[in-house]
């Protein structure tokens, strides 16, 4: 049985060295190929296998500033594990518990791989601290630029922290990793919210000189007919107002998800492991199309959720929802005490005088129509993952870089 | 990050950027492999062993011993010396030294007789090598002229190494056979008759694995197998007894030594550097991994050396030498007990089967399979903690003999 503030144990030093003796160390490694943040696990499993465990510290974290949460948090069976060649012969590489050793290591001992710069170049200002945003922030501030992230909640971090439900990601684990940010002199000023208490206009006349919108997909979608009812609460409400309190809420014996994706399965899994008796996720998709990650999709299954596949929202009066089926002639009545829609997220309105390609920010080479102003994460192509929300951060602040080394050549 | 640890050396009089360089055997046979290897990383090589003698090898050649799920424990081998013609290796050498002018390029080689002896070592010198490596050592040579049969006589050490510096003012390293009693006396000998350093360890005579149903040693060359080196982790222990050997001897501790035997990763390399080796050399691990083992070693190095605040690599050669002492000079007066520590502890009972089938029955296991300590009977072996799979038993209690009545 899981406990909702109690993530799983890590690797012992043994099993990491075994498990790194399992790689086969392949020519041109494939795995490292499929990492969008170029973590190179290829190269951080070689220096576990030769016992030089700083050194793979290094590599983790010149890469990818968040190798910690990535360790957690990553559908590692889409990108790295994805690749694994040992699969082929019995299961891939377990590379997240790998990567998770090495930064459970880091943090028990007093070595650094990221030093703060010298010098002092330009400010830069980011506007949003979830992975995009502290990516960035952490790339531009290696190289010298004196970073400040606005953040309109009271802590940073985005969905890790008011998302992501503490079993899978502990609080600590992700306060740990900013902390790393934090320490090459990367300032965030919390509870400003950008349209509100700062403008681009505010921001240029206070000296910065570029500014990088990293607000990501922070609210919720709706059905219209779910509006105003008060049995039911959006998938990222939920999920934070359980997060704020450690999982302290009182919740009903029978809760109704709707969606199928891997917010849905934290959805259904929390409520689980928070005692609910009863949770029944619906899910449009068929089986084979479920968009939940395997590790999330049989998370939930070990906690007893029931999963109906392949049935749409028909109607909906107070708590009774009536579903059809695709082949349109089945029909499902339920009737629940809670209603937890869970069907994707979208951007928040912004005060800004660019049109949105659907959902999406446009920007070519992260930079938007307006100059000076560049975006990145989930807001320029929409609902992704942490690690693709990295690779983005980090190609932004190269961006951003090139852009104000341009500027001051004249 | 560590960029900034300098770990570079000077080794007989020649500058190294790093010192981990390829061991004399095929990971340095020819010019392509060993400007790959330099390219990679690193610090110089020693190209395969050459001499007027062309070997004519068998096939297969390798094998390897396994424990459990992990296979390369050791290594072993059937290879002489160079396959290829001396005049292209001359001209590998040559080639080398122009295009890496900042790496070593030390090349190896063995004779037949003194005149053959001084011939190579005028050959290499002229090919521009930036020393020489006199392989007194294999011990699978064909003739008994040469190999380790001559590693093991000092009088003929001695007068080739006096023959190779007829033929050379380079730098001359003596490359030692561990298939002796004691490497003194070829070692002083080789000082004698010339020689500026001495490398150690050559491979260790072997015979690995017998196929049991065919009665045939594997490697098996139609049939049969000789007698031939072994190599890899496994001769590790002997490389650093033979370093030590060396180091601690009065007479011989200023020669520098080329450290070789089993090194795969940094901390072996700290082990030979402690005990006095300087310049470190590798054949088996590259030959399992590759030249890439080059990254881990030196930037695992560099680290070691940042964590314990030393600013050069010359600062930790011969550390642990003091510290080797004779059996009979070690402190017998105390006992120290086992700790278990609960939290760690999965119970298995492993220490409970091999304290009473190996130790001392000092320990026994309760219906909860909980382990309990009878101190009356324990010794203080700890090879309970060598069995734990957890490492879960640590160092506790130490008390004096007397105190305990023993
Ligand atoms: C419940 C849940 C579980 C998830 N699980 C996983 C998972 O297991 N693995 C995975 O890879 N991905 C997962 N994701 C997706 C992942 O969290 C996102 O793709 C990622 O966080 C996007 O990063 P971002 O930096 O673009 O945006 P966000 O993380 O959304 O961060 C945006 C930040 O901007 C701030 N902000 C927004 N508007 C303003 C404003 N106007 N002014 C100031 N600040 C503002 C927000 O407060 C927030 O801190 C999950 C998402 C959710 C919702
Ligand atoms: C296949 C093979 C061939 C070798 N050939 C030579 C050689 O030609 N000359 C030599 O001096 N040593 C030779 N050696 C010995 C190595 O240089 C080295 O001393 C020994 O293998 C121990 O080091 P290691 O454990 O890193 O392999 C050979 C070793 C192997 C495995
Ligand atoms: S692909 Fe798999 S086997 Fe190959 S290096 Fe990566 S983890 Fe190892």
């Amino acid at each position: 049985m899981k406990e909702y503030l109690k993530e799983k144990e890590g690797l012992t030093p043994l099993l990491a060295q075994e498990e790194a003796a399992r790689c086969l160390l392949c020519l041109d490694a494939p795995c490292s190929k499929a990492c969008p943040a170029q973590t190179d696990p290829a190269k951080f499993i070689r220096s576990i296998r030769f016992l030089n465990y700083d050194g793979a510290i290094d590599v983790i974290r010149i890469n990818n500033p968040l190798g910690g949460i990535c360790a957690r948090v990553c559908p590692t069976e889409k990108y790295c594990q994805k690749g694994c060649i040992r699969a082929g012969l019995d299961r891939p590489i377990d590379i997240g518990a790998l990567q998770r050793f090495i930064t459970d290591y880091e943090e028990s001992s007093s070595y650094k791989a990221l030093e703060p710069a010298k010098e002092k170049k330009d400010r830069v200002a980011i506007i949003g601290s979830g992975p995009a945003g502290l990516t960035a922030a952490n790339f531009l501030a290696r190289n010298g630029y004196q970073v400040t992230i606005f953040e309109k909640h009271k802590k940073a971090g985005g969905y890790l922290t008011y998302g992501i439900p503490s079993y899978r990601l502990p609080n600590e684990v992700v306060e740990k990793e900013i902390k790393h940010t934090l320490d090459l002199g990367v300032k965030i000023v919390y509870e400003q919210e950008f349209g509100k208490d700062i403008s681009l206009d505010s921001l240029f006349v206070e000296g910065f000189k570029a500014i990088i919108l990293a607000t990501g997909y922070d609210s919720p979608r709706m059905i219209p007919a779910f509006l105003n009812n008060p049995y039911v609460e959006t998938a990222v409400d939920f999920l934070s107002r359980v997060k704020n309190c450690d999982g302290k809420v009182a919740l009903p014996d029978n809760i109704l998800v709707i969606g199928g994706g891997d917010v849905a399965m934290d959805v259904a899994t929390t409520a689980k492991v928070l005692g609910v008796k009863e949770v029944t996720c619906v899910v449009r998709e068929d089986k084979e199309h479920l968009p939940a990650s395997k590790k999330e999709f049989s998370e939930a299954l070990e906690e007893n959720v029931s999963v109906i596949t392949g049935f749409n929202v028909k109607e909906v009066h107070e708590n009774k929802v009536t579903f059809v089926g695709s082949n349109e002639n089945i029909t499902l009545n339920y009737q629940a005490d809670k209603i937890v829609l869970a069907i994707g997220q979208k951007p928040s309105e912004l005060p800004l005088n660019i049109e949105f390609d659907k959902d999406n920010l446009p920007v070519k080479n992260y930079q938007t129509e307006i100059k000076g102003l560049f975006a990145c994460g989930d807001i320029t192509d929409g609902d992704k993952t942490v690690v693709s929300a990295i690779k983005k951060g980090k190609e932004a602040a190269i961006e951003v870089m090139k852009f104000l080394e341009e500027k001051q050549n004249g | 990050m560590v960029k900034n640890v300098d770990i570079s050396l000077d080794f007989l009089g020649v500058h190294f950027e790093n010192p981990f360089v390829l061991s004399s055997s095929p990971v340095g046979n020819c010019y392509e492999m060993c400007a790959k290897c330099l390219d990679e990383g690193w610090g110089g090589v020693v190209f395969k062993t050459i001499g007027f003698f062309i070997a004519n090898e068998v096939s297969p050649r390798f094998d390897n011993l396994r424990k459990e799920g992990t296979s390369f424990v050791g290594f072993r081998n059937l290879e002489q010396i160079a396959e290829h013609p001396l005049e292209e290796n001359l001209r590998a050498i040559k080639r080398l030294k122009e295009n890496y002018p900042n790496k070593v390029i030390i090349a190896s080689i063995m004779g037949q007789n003194e005149k053959e002896w001084e011939d190579l070592a005028r050959l290499v010198t002229e090919a521009k090598a930036d020393m020489i490596e006199c392989n007194f050592s294999c011990p699978q040579m064909t003739s008994h002229a040469m190999g380790s049969d001559v590693g093991v006589n000092p009088e003929l050490v001695k007068k080739y190494c006096q023959a190779v510096r007829r033929g050379s003012k380079l730098p001359i390293l003596s490359k030692m056979t561990p298939n002796q009693a004691s490497m003194i006396p070829s070692s002083l000998a080789s000082i004698e008759g010339g020689a500026d350093g001495i490398a150690a360890i050559n491979t260790v005579k072997s015979i690995i694995n017998i196929d049991v149903d065919s009665f045939v040693p594997v490697p098996s060359v139609a049939g049969k197998s000789p007698v031939s080196g072994y190599s890899g982790k496994a001769v590790k222990p002997i490389a650093l007894r033979f370093i030590h050997e060396i180091h601690s001897c009065p007479e011989l501790k200023d020669v520098p030594i080329s450290g070789i035997g089993g090194i795969e990763n940094w901390q072996d390399a700290v082990e030979f550097f402690l005990l006095g080796a300087g310049v470190l050399q590798v054949t088996t691990a590259i030959m399992q991994y590759g030249y890439r083992i080059i990254e881990d070693l030196t930037d695992g190095l560099r680290h070691y050396l940042a964590r314990h605040n030393f600013s050069s690599l010359k600062e930790i050669i011969g550390l642990a030498t003091k510290n080797v002492v004779p059996a009979e000079d070690l402190d017998r007066t105390f006992v120290i007990f086992p700790k278990f520590v609960s939290e760690k502890c999965v119970h298995c009972g492993r220490c409970v089967v091999s304290c009473f089938d190996g130790g001392h029955q000092a320990l026994t296991f309760t219906e909860e399979r909980k382990v309990v300590l009878d101190k009356k009977r324990c010794v203080g072996c700890f090879l309970c903690a060598n069995v734990c799979p957890v490492n879960a038993i640590e160092k506790g209690e130490k008390v004096l003999k007397k105190d305990l009545g023993r």
